[in-house]
């Protein structure tokens, strides 16, 4: 259906009047590239209105994230032996660390007049410009310079980011702003007249002395003037010799006034100390405006109520202008509430982390477990959906995709080849594909050239057709609920996907947005967790700081002297200063960790012949628990190296000693408390002699085996 | 009266006297395209000049509010440590080199670079930098000035450090195979003498089986030979013939070695190496002659070098400036020295001493312009080296004349990077205004003036006070009158006071509180959360530990107590720096260190200097510098 020709003149007619004047959406129509509205601090105003309207009449809004970087060291990388929660410690530390530099939005409608979907991709240049200086000192975010290189890869435009990145406030960074401000204004210190500072000072040397006198002069004389003759306010007393220094006569709200400027900060003061001193009836005065700056002017009033009715005008004025200073810095903000207060369906592509890097960007900072994490987020955007989940989740989808690799590119020319060559006119064109147009600055397009990948805007684009294509093969009718968007949301046919995210992709840990509960993949078939045993947590033992000479297969050969060759399931290396060990048994974890405490605390000789020296040489050797890697993970600090992070945390035990619970009933109740914070020094356990001596004679008891040579970076599997 | 006269009289001469104007200088920008050939051209610049200047650009610095600036009252040591920790935390993006020689008084030809640097991952092994931490204003002001975000990103040139290429080669290992040392032999035992037999006939029997296969002229036994030596394995480099030999002890590399030489000058060992750095095997390669033996290796050590060279990227700058041992001109030499010797020597070592001795090795005189105009006598915070030039020239008349041969060599518009040539023509005004010529030329031995030698390698921002002692220039009491020294043990840090509370009303609280407080005694803040008093009569900042540890505290004291307030010693803070306690608000670091189990860490205290300086001036501010 065509529209007619009138309209499509108006239309026209707008569209090229929109291109005149902004410049991107000039940028954005130069015919080959993929028509799309690139937003930065210029156009941000503007953009944020339009967006409204697109949001508020979507069916579901796509978006996609840019960032710094992913990991801030080597070992937060993602490995197989993370638990769930330590894999959300990651998450967190990334989303904590690195900033956000662009951001897609893109809202999908579906137009049932003409039976496609139309796209209004954004792309949004974000930066975190601090620009309310007291809020965060010396804020600081991490790049990752793999991650920079990617990007300049991919043509990401830095300088563009830098120079019109819009900023961005969290709520909760918001909230401590306002606080602030009200703080500021409440305290009785907090003075338009600017007072305070004042006192102190002295006149010391003769110049302070002559300028306050000079000034002293020309005030009296102006204010004599007033007083004379109310009618000649025009006289001008700005003749200074001085050229830089100015006082304008003005009138500010209604009384007669000078403004000063062109004065060092010494000089201001001690106009405001001569002020102060010798004229009842001036005051000085300091105006905060948004567009000039602070003004310092000094103002003539009749009486004290003028005066205070004044500073009072000007007070307000002055928290005026400063909450429109948070108001601009809240920035991008604008962009999240609104999704937020719209309740729409968030459609992203493997989004866990884009949706920590929002709670933490925009609402606060990250909660310490994945539940409260859950239930906070849940309040925010009440339905969120993952591409990836639809994918895998499906039998059909997934025998789709088995062929394909995993990437959103190549998920995208797979589900809609016809949007990803760019025309809807092909003949790939079939009644089985969703068709979509772009529509950037009134100009609907159904035809263009594929858009650059990773660029934020494209991407969110391109998550959003494949899930506008994935509802049509589960079988959404979309003819049926354009009256409410929410529908979408609420489709049954939705429902085993929507607020599913996927926690550990390696493990297939997903997690329920609505109940927090950690859901099983309901079809796993061929995901890498198949290839390796179940890894049970308490049975693991983390010992980094050895030897650096010793690979995966001299600790498990070390360790299985003592132990027996079946003690060890796996060893596995978390980077170059530490190792996972995963027992057999849970006591075993136990049973190392005492042995090795005794070894350290025994005399040298034991430890010369006993097999585990080999480990413990150079006497920086640590062994934990798992739950000691968790805090290690939870911690704020990154650095470089396993053994550097331990340091840095500050643990200076070598050996933490952990309850086991074959032994807790032979044990006194003396034994130390597992669950003691990181920085405690860990107290020993008393442990009966014959223990000892029997691990002591281990070695010549079991039998040594020796083993095949193992790969030492991946995990091993032995049969247990 | 005379002064006014002496004003009149400068300005005229001033106005009569021309001058190069910063404005025209073009700086040659280096990027990765064209590196290898402004390598060769800085060489050559840094080998005939007098003094090289340097000045960076990175991503971030420490600014105030944060406690992490680095503060007058700081020691030695502390400010080494705040400085080490941003050299870590913060990448180099801009490197600015200057060469520079001094024709005559007043007179210096400059040659002035700017490379753009990124820690770009070539190797893929994490290095130089996996990350590194950036601050939204200095990228915005970097910005601002022009700086091309993009173009460092994409043509920056990347670099490894001194630590960094070892570890690297190490790394690669088999990559690049090094040659053999030969050393001194020691005795040799009864095993020495059975491996060393056994290993010369596998080789006298693999070279002969070489020669005479090699020596055929037949075609079916060419094919035949090709074909044994795929179905042996046999190696070939660089089509030569070569025998791979396992080893298990640098004993047995260098009896192999010995041994090969014996046998006949056309073998050359090639050392493989281990990844944990030790010899895994030796190459034996089978030349056809001596000639041809020669030739190999010196082919084989070109390739290295260029391998080598890649690898280190932008170090074979600091590299340059090192071995020809040219004075460095710095503007600030302990921030600009921990960033050079942690990005580009080695990580940061832990004492300050190390760092100083270390950083000697690699260049062994670092001159500090800061200290320079310090002792022209300016009380004026100088915050910047233009502002430092502006304010030369409107109080003092040294002209300098700048030549830059190169200027048609050099990128149009673009002077990014022009720091370092500024600091040449601020260094030259400088020794012009202290009457010290910079550069003697004694009986064909150039060598810096000995005038300059109390200004090199001190790694100390605030030591500048202590030049007062060295008698350079009267002028020095004029600025020195606002500075007081104080021992540590005088000063307490004291925090848990309301938010907003100003030194002032913490003065009059503290004065109103205790009898120790009758005496004279200072309070500056150091941050928000955070102030240090400062006790001008000995012993009193122990009294009042101890009455604020006992449980006699009373009256107005015992309720700011109460109300949180704490206070700790100097050591304290001493501790913080040295384990990196480095919180956000120095309240929470100190707080963190007396509650945790950090206060048994033993603090080296003593020997280092423990005086520090106390500013009236509250206006100085020592990062700005």
């Amino acid at each position: 259906m065509n529209p007619t020709p009138r309209k499509l003149a108006l239309s026209l007619s707008r569209a090229l009047s929109r291109a005149l004047t902004t410049a991107t959406a000039a940028a954005s129509q130069s015919g080959s590239a993929f028509p799309l509205k690139t937003v930065t601090t210029k156009n941000f105003e503007a953009s944020l209105s339009e967006l409204r309207d697109h949001v508020r009449t979507s069916d579901f809004v796509a978006i996609d994230l840019e960032m710094t970087g992913v990991t801030s060291a080597p070992w937060r990388e993602s490995f197989e032996f993370d638990r769930s929660d330590v894999r959300y410690l990651k998450v967190r530390d990334s989303a904590h660390k690195f900033a956000v530099i662009q951001f897609g939005v893109c809202p999908f409608r579906w137009d049932s007049s003409n039976h496609y979907f139309v796209a209004y991709p954004y792309n949004f240049y974000v930066f975190p410009h601090q620009e309310l200086e007291d809020l965060a000192p010396c804020y600081e975010f991490l790049c990752q310079t793999t991650s920079m290189d990617f990007l300049a890869k991919y043509q990401f435009d830095f300088n563009a980011c830098i120079r019109e990145g819009i900023s961005y406030l969290s709520r909760a960074q918001e909230r401590e702003a306002v606080r602030r401000l009200n703080s500021r204004y409440e305290s009785e210190h907090s003075n338009i007249c600017k007072l305070k500072d004042v006192k102190g000072i002295q006149l010391i040397s003769m110049a302070d002395i002559l300028f306050s006198e000079r000034m002293k002069n020309k005030f009296s004389k102006w204010r004599d003037g007033l007083l004379q003759e109310q009618s000649r306010e025009e006289q001008i007393i700005g003749t200074s010799k001085d050229s830089k220094q100015l006082f304008e006569v003005i009138f500010f709200k209604m009384h007669p006034a000078i403004r000063l400027s062109g004065f060092t900060s010494r000089q201001l003061k001690l106009i405001q100390l001569v002020i102060r001193k010798h004229f009842q009836d001036l005051s000085y005065v300091c105006v905060n405006s948004e567009d000039s700056g602070s003004q310092h002017m000094v103002v003539y009033t009749d009486s004290r109520d003028e005066l205070n009715l004044l500073l009072k005008e000007v007070k307000d004025g002055n928290r005026k202008a400063e909450e429109k200073k948070i108001q601009n810095a809240v920035g991008f903000r604008h962009v999240i509430d609104l999704l937020s207060a719209e309740k729409k369906l968030i459609v992203g592509h493997n989004c866990f982390l884009d949706i920590a890097h929002v709670y933490n960007k925009f609402i606060g900072p990250l909660p310490g477990t994945p539940e409260e994490f859950v239930t906070s987020i849940n309040k925010y955007f009440p339905h969120i959906v993952d591409t990836k989940i639809l994918f895998n989740n499906n039998h059909v989808l997934q025998e789709k995709m088995k062929r394909s690799r995993k990437s959103l590119a190549s998920a995208f020319s797979l589900f809609c080849p016809q949007i990803a060559v760019g025309s809807n006119s092909s003949d790939l064109d079939s009644p089985l594909h969703v068709k979509v147009n772009v529509e950037v600055n009134d100009l609907r397009s159904s035809s263009w050239n594929p858009g650059a990948k990773h660029e934020a805007g494209y991407d969110a684009f391109m998550t959003g057709c494949i899930f506008a294509q994935i509802c049509s093969d589960l079988g959404v009718d979309y003819k049926h609920h354009e009256s409410s968007p929410q529908q979408l949301a609420l489709n049954e046919k939705l429902q085993k996907y929507v607020n599913h995210l996927y926690l550990s992709w390696i493990h297939g840990d997903i997690i329920d947005l609505n109940t927090g509960d950690k859901v099983a993949e309901s079809t796993p078939s061929n995901n890498l967790k198949r290839q390796y045993p179940k890894i049970l947590f308490e049975n693991i033992v983390i010992i980094w700081g050895f030897p650096s000479q010793l690979k995966a297969n001299d600790l498990r050969v070390c360790i299985s002297k003592v132990f027996g060759p079946a003690s060890v399931v796996s060893v596995y290396h978390l980077d170059a200063t530490a190792v996972f060990v995963q027992f057999s048994k849970t006591e075993l974890v136990y049973d190392f960790l005492l042995l090795k405490d005794t070894l350290e605390r025994s005399d040298g000789t034991i430890l010369v012949l006993h097999p585990l020296a080999k480990i413990l040489e150079g006497g920086n050797t640590c062994a934990a628990d798992y739950d000691t890697y968790k805090e290690i993970c939870g911690s704020p600090i990154s650095e470089a190296l396993f053994a550097e992070q331990a340091k840095a945390v500050g643990i200076k035990w070598k050996t933490k000693l952990v309850e086991s619970q074959v032994t807790l009933q032979a044990e006194d109740h003396e034994s130390p408390g597992a669950e003691g914070s990181v920085n405690s020094v860990m107290k020993l356990v008393k442990t009966k002699p014959n223990i000892i001596e029997q691990l002591r004679n281990a070695p010549s008891h079991r039998k040594v085996s020796s083993f095949e040579t193992e790969d030492s970076c991946c995990a091993v599997e032995m049969n247990a | 009266m005379v002064s006014l006269f002496q004003l009149l009289f400068l300005q005229q001469r001033r106005s009569l006297c021309t001058r190069a104007s910063p404005k025209r200088w073009r700086v040659k920008q280096v990027n990765n395209s064209n590196f290898p050939e402004s390598l060769q051209e800085i060489k050559d610049h840094i080998a005939h000049s007098d003094f090289v200047a340097v000045s960076m650009e990175k991503t971030g610095s420490p600014a105030p509010p944060s406690w992490h600036r680095l503060l007058p009252f700081d020691t030695v040591e502390t400010a080494y440590l705040k400085a080490s920790l941003s050299a870590h935390h913060f990448q180099l993006l801009q490197f600015a080199v200057c060469p520079f020689s001094i024709s005559d008084s007043n007179t210096l030809v400059a040659h002035p670079y700017n490379f753009l640097l990124f820690p770009r991952d070539e190797l893929r092994m994490g290095m130089p930098s996996y990350s590194f931490s950036c601050q939204p204003s200095s990228l915005a002001s970097m910005a601002c000035q022009g700086f091309d975000f993009n173009a460092c990103i994409n043509d920056g040139i990347s670099y490894l450090s001194r630590v960094q290429e070892s570890v690297a080669k190490i790394r690669c290992g088999t990559a690049f195979p090094s040659f053999c040392v030969m050393k001194s032999s020691s005795i040799s035992t009864v095993a020495d003498t059975v491996f060393v037999e056994r290993i010369k006939s596998r080789i006298k029997h693999w070279r002969k089986t070489c020669k005479s296969s090699g020596t055929s002229g037949n075609k079916d036994e060419e094919l035949i030979n090709s074909l044994r030596n795929i179905v042996r394995g046999s190696e070939q480099l660089r089509s030569r013939p070569c025998l791979t030999i396992d080893v298990c002890s640098e004993r047995q590399v260098q009896l192999i070695v010995e041994m090969l030489a014996e046998i006949s000058d056309d073998l050359l060992p090639l050392i493989i190496p281990a990844k944990s750095g030790s010899t895994q095997a030796i190459r034996v390669v089978l030349a056809n002659s001596k000639e041809d033996k020669d030739f190999l290796e010196r082919e084989l050590q070109n390739v290295e070098e260029e391998e080598t060279k890649k690898i280190r990227g932008f170090r074979e700058v600091i590299d340059l400036i090192s071995a020809s041992q040219k004075p460095v001109i710095s503007h600030n030499s302990l921030n600009d020295c921990t960033l050079i010797h942690s990005k580009f020597i080695a990580p940061l070592p832990p004492e300050v001493d190390e760092f100083v001795s270390s950083m000697c090795t690699v260049f062994p005189e670092v001159l500090d312009v800061n200290y320079l105009i310090r002792v022209i006598g300016t009380k004026r915070k100088v915050a910047n080296i233009p502002s430092a030039i502006s304010y030369l020239n409107n109080h003092f008349f040294a002209p300098v004349d700048v030549k830059i041969p190169d200027q048609g060599t050099a990128n149009e518009g673009k002077s990014h990077g022009i720091n370092a040539l500024r600091l040449c023509y601020l260094f030259m005004k400088l020794c012009s205004i202290l009457k010290v010529s910079p550069y003697v030329n004694e009986s064909s031995n150039k060598h810096m003036a000995a005038e300059l030698e109390d200004f090199v390698n001190v790694f100390h921002p605030c030591a500048a006070a202590d030049i007062q002692e060295a008698p350079v220039n009267e002028d020095i009491s004029i600025w020195a009158k606002n500075t007081r020294k104080v021992s540590i043990d005088n000063v307490v840090f004291l925090w848990g006071f309301k938010f907003g509370t100003t030194a002032g009303m913490l003065k009059s609280l503290l004065h109103a509180s205790h009898d120790i407080f009758l005496g004279e005694f200072d309070v500056k803040l150091v941050d928000k959360s955070c102030a240090i008093v400062v006790f001008w009569q000995p012993s009193l900042s122990k009294q009042f530990l101890d009455v604020m540890n006992s449980k006699e505290v009373d009256g107005a004291l015992k309720d700011l107590v109460s109300d949180g307030m704490r206070v700790t010693s100097y050591q304290t803070y001493k501790t913080i720096c040295r384990l990196g306690l480095w919180g956000m608000n120095l309240a929470e670091s100190l707080e963190s260190a007396l509650g945790g189990s950090h206060s048994d860490m033993k603090v080296d205290s003593g020997s280092k200097s423990s005086e520090i300086h106390w500013y009236n001036d509250n206006i100085i501010n020592f990062d700005d510098l």
